[in-house]
């Protein structure tokens, strides 16, 4: 009888502290309600100002009412005004299309020898396909005048279209033609006073169709981003913050900031509690180092992994984006004509003057260590083609303090590399020399690499590749946000490709697992023994 | 003597032969710049008195063929553009004008048209 009791007043006693355990410790990650994270609270009181206000009414200024005929006479007149607007310009990537990278004797950027496995390269801004984001008038590259309106006017109107038009109507004898010149002049001049900062129409239309469509390029950037709604991107919807581009990429004599191999966002990482005029880039410049509710085992996270890693579960959430390119399958003709074939989502999975595509939606992102610069393989690097090479990866590991782990698109594709040198090759695609329009790749990439000053063997094959975008917009509202469980688990945790250290509920080491459970069974006889001795001493004196 | 006619009749039938074909290719000779904008006016009028609801086309040249709009400007079959009594009312130069324009900028032509 008395060994029973025993018994059950011991299985009692642990009941109790399980629960009591239990309780503490969802107790200590769990505050109050009501309570805000600490990270809200600073993000919404950077942001507390959401409208900008101007001191001019460009309407009124007289050297934009006039007559144009072409664009280099719109510069002029914002030049009036705005006289180092230009030269600032002048220096920006966005102009040059030059990056610097990791070897000082390199030429990175779309105007040097930088290739992806997209359209694979601009070949020195000869590809005038390319060209066509290059904010210039004459898209002859640097040598034009610089289009102030492709980033800084929100009319939608047509400016290139009108202004050639004009140009041609006068030299017209046509009385209609004169007409209808009068007519798009006052077009014109009604759209160039619609002056802004840019906006999302503005940057998306080079950044939402990189690559030659909607989503091809990043994952994160599509046309669902110039409406979006807070389901998609908290800080972009416009039922939530409604933010533009411009509200995180702040700029410095037309330098924007966000750029990822020249200018590592990471390294302005800083509050804006520290500087108050640092670029808003990273989410620690609104949110801090410690977002998250006090006592937050979150908050133990933010120096190993990026906010992205957790807050974008997946990326091409609305739209769908590619994931695979082969270059090798291009030339393919039916009745001896280039076709395409659309396949799911009713984007093409075959172009004849493109290859084979595979698209993809609501992707789950592949996670590295990134500190925020990227490798770069260019056109001048040697490869290795028996491995599939890494035409861009990120640069990062868990022994480096900037570094956190980073989610990642990876675009992969097979494109064309020289036998002989063993280079990645830059063939030309538009135009008359081009591979669109002669569907000849030897004599494509001949011109392609005498444009950018490479010499090319006249041997080709196709090589595997992979490119990587790291994922940063299209962040989910919180309860959207990749639960614990997603990493924390034995089987297809996320992060199942970042090894090297051990992850609690991921890895399993004998000697962690046994010092772990000695801990607990010991913590529990410790509080057992303590609560039967006071139990039963008690009990003693009370009778 | 025979010969030397049936020469100078075949060289006649292929420069003949190869001037038609290639006239033919070239499509219809108007001022397609024009005909955009002829267009664009045909349009706007038509939604101002409620044959279309937008004011500005919805239909480009880039929405079929040369071959397809060869066939309906030819056959004159505008019903499927619209705007029935503004094309009625539109001399032939004109049309031949917007003919140019969707000819020209079809979407396997040379310069399809596009949104911008």
């Amino acid at each position: 009888m008395k060994k029973r009791y025993f018994i059950m007043t011991g299985l009692i006693m642990l009941a109790i502290t399980a629960l009591a355990l239990s309780f503490q410790a969802v107790y200590a990650s769990t505050p109050p309600d009501g309570e805000e994270a600490v990270g809200r609270t600073l993000a919404k009181q950077a942001v507390k100002n959401s409208q900008r206000w101007t001191t001019v009414d460009h309407a009124k200024i007289e050297a934009l009412n006039q007559d144009f005929t072409s664009g280099e006479e719109i510069t002029k007149a914002c030049l009036s005004c705005h006289s180092e607007a230009a030269t600032q310009f002048h220096k920006s990537i966005h102009w040059t299309w030059l990056a610097s990278g990791d070897k000082s004797d390199m030429r990175y950027g779309k105007a040097g020898y930088s290739v992806n496995n997209f359209c694979i390269s601009g070949n020195a801004m000869e590809d005038k396909s390319c060209l066509s984001c290059h904010p210039a008038w004459n898209k002859k590259g640097v040598q034009g005048e610089v289009n102030c309106l492709q980033c800084h006017n929100s009319s939608g109107f047509n400016f290139n279209e009108a202004l050639g038009d004009i140009e041609a109507f006068s030299k017209d004898g046509d009385p209609d033609t004169k007409e209808m010149m009068k007519d798009l002049q006052n077009e014109v001049k009604e759209a160039v006073v619609k002056v802004t900062f840019p906006t999302r129409e503005n940057c998306g239309d080079c950044h939402f169709t990189g690559g030659g469509g909607d989503g091809v390029k990043h994952g994160d950037l599509d046309t669902s981003l110039t409406k979006p709604n807070r389901m998609l991107d908290v800080h972009m919807g416009t039922d939530g913050k409604d933010f533009s581009c411009t509200r995180c990429h702040t700029t410095v004599d037309h330098n924007i900031a966000g750029r990822i191999y020249t200018n590592p966002a990471v390294a302005t990482r800083k509050s804006l509690l520290e500087d108050d005029l640092a670029p808003k880039i990273t989410c620690e410049s609104c949110h801090s180092s410690e977002p998250h509710k006090n006592d937050s085992k979150m908050n133990d996270h933010t120096d190993v992994v990026s906010c992205q890693a957790c807050h974008i579960p997946t990326y091409a959430r609305v739209n769908p984006t590619k994931m695979w390119w082969d270059w090798s399958k291009a030339g393919k003709m039916k009745d001896g004509k280039p076709y395409v074939e659309k396949g799911p989502f009713g984007k093409p999975i075959y172009k004849s003057i493109k290859g084979e595509f595979k698209w993809e939606k609501n992707v789950v992102p592949e996670y590295f260590w990134s500190n925020g610069s990227q490798t770069s393989t260019t056109a001048d690097d040697v490869i290795d083609p028996a491995q599939i090479v890494k035409v861009s990866h990120p640069v990062g590991d868990r022994t480096d303090p900037e570094s956190r782990i980073f989610p990642f698109k990876i675009h992969r594709g097979k494109q064309p590399y020289d036998k002989v040198h063993k280079k990645l090759l830059a063939p030309l695609l538009s135009g008359e020399k081009g591979y669109w329009e002669t569907l000849d790749m030897n004599a494509a990439i001949e011109h392609g690499n005498k444009a950018i000053g490479i010499p090319y063997s006249g041997e080709f094959d196709y090589v595997e590749t992979t490119y990587a975008f790291p994922i940063t917009h299209m962040v989910a509202p919180k309860e959207n946000a990749v639960n614990c469980t997603q990493c924390h688990i034995r089987e297809n945790s996320r992060l199942a490709n970042i090894t090297g250290f051990y992850m609690p509920g991921r890895d399993k080491s004998y000697l962690f697992d046994t010092i772990g459970w000695l801990s607990v069974l010991g913590a529990l006889a410790g509080v057992l023994l303590h609560g039967m001795g006071g139990f039963f001493t008690r009990n003693g004196k009370e009778e | 003597m025979f010969k030397k006619s049936m020469i100078t009749i075949m060289v006649l039938i292929f420069v003949l032969v190869s001037f038609s074909m290639a006239f033919a290719s070239e499509g219809p000779e108007g001022n397609d710049r024009k005909g955009k904008y002829t267009y664009r006016k045909v349009y706007k009028a038509c939604s101002e008195t409620g044959g279309v609801e937008s004011a500005t086309p919805t239909i480009s040249p880039a929405d079929k063929t040369m071959g397809q709009w060869k066939e309906i400007f030819e056959n004159k079959d505008l019903d499927e553009v619209g705007c029935k009594d503004n094309w009625a009312a539109l001399p032939d130069e004109d049309i031949l004008d917007i003919y140019s324009y969707f000819y020209k900028h079809a979407s396997d032509s040379p310069t399809p048209a596009k949104c911008k």
